[in-house]
């Protein structure tokens, strides 16, 4: 298993880190909900979210914040080195009930470096529109 | 009697032991099409944001407890925060216990401010999920 981290002294602030677009159909919301165990109809019933004044099916904040840190575990190899994580969620994602389904872009910027531990600002756009708001992880490069 | 800011501090028995499997992340790790080298094989860490499947089951007994009258599909996610002590890994036993820190009643909202703390079996705190709730109340 080859998990390459980043060395702090090669990390700046305002670095940018690869981007990544995901897609989520409606067949990746179900599948989030058995492996979550969160059956929270809105995920998956236009019937019930339309009923509360959504759009209509929405994906789980949970899968869209859980993808969108892909950037920085893509980027520090190891997962165990993530401190914290934290999201507002802003904006819903709607998800059509179609083949094409929605794309989720994610970017990510270094805000801070203090000895090992750095912090990233995560940005989640869908539909032009910022999913995720104050996105924030702290990582230990060293740890 | 719906939840009111009275129900501040209140705070719920740790859930049942929660055994984190190796499986059970493998396939946490693929429905979020992260096919990360630590999430496979035989001794996998968790994704960092598999915390909240096991929150879940404290977000669980205050959704069903009677005294608040939450509807399950009337909450939607306001914000969440994990703070990690350590990863989980596959074999760690844990339970989830949660705290409401904070209710505020906005017209027909209702937003709960809770924690989660996940400890490990020898009382280790492993991590802390702290999330903002909302729960919209059908109108009377």
């Amino acid at each position: 298993m080859s998990l390459a981290s980043p060395q702090t002294e090669h990390v700046e602030v305002g670095q940018t880190l690869p981007p990544l677009t995901v897609r989520f159909t409606r067949a990746t919301l179900v599948r989030y909900a058995g492996a979550s165990g969160d059956f929270n109809p809105i995920h998956f019933s236009d019937h019930f979210a339309t009923e509360l004044g959504l759009p209509g099916v929405i994906a789980h904040g949970m899968l869209t914040m859980g993808s969108a840190l892909r950037v920085v575990t893509d980027w520090i190899g190891d997962p165990a080195r993530i401190r914290s994580y934290s999201v507002r969620f802003s904006n819903p994602v709607a998800v059509p009930d179609n083949a094409d389904g929605v794309e989720v872009s994610y970017s990510a910027t270094v805000t801070t470096v203090e000895s090992n531990v750095v912090s990233i600002a995560i940005e989640a756009i869908c539909d032009r529109k910022k999913v995720l708001g104050a996105a924030r992880a702290e990582v230990d490069l060293e740890a | 009697m719906p939840i009111s800011e009275a129900h501040a501090g209140r705070s719920y028995p740790p859930t049942p032991t929660y055994e984190v499997s190796a499986l059970k992340i493998a396939e946490f790790a693929a429905a979020l099409g992260d096919e990360n080298p630590a999430y496979y094989g035989d001794a996998p860490v968790a994704p960092p944001t598999f915390v909240g499947v096991v929150a879940a089951a404290a977000w669980e007994s205050m959704f069903t407890d009677p005294e608040l009258g939450l509807e399950l599909r009337r909450i939607v996610h306001g914000d969440q925060r994990f703070t990690y002590h350590r990863p989980l890994r596959a074999g760690d036993r844990v339970t989830a216990t949660l705290t409401i820190d904070k209710v505020r009643v906005r017209g027909g909202a209702e937003i709960i401010s809770s924690e989660v703390d996940v400890h490990d079996e020898t009382g280790e705190l492993t991590c802390t999920a702290a999330a903002t709730l909302v729960h919209t109340r059908e109108a009377a």
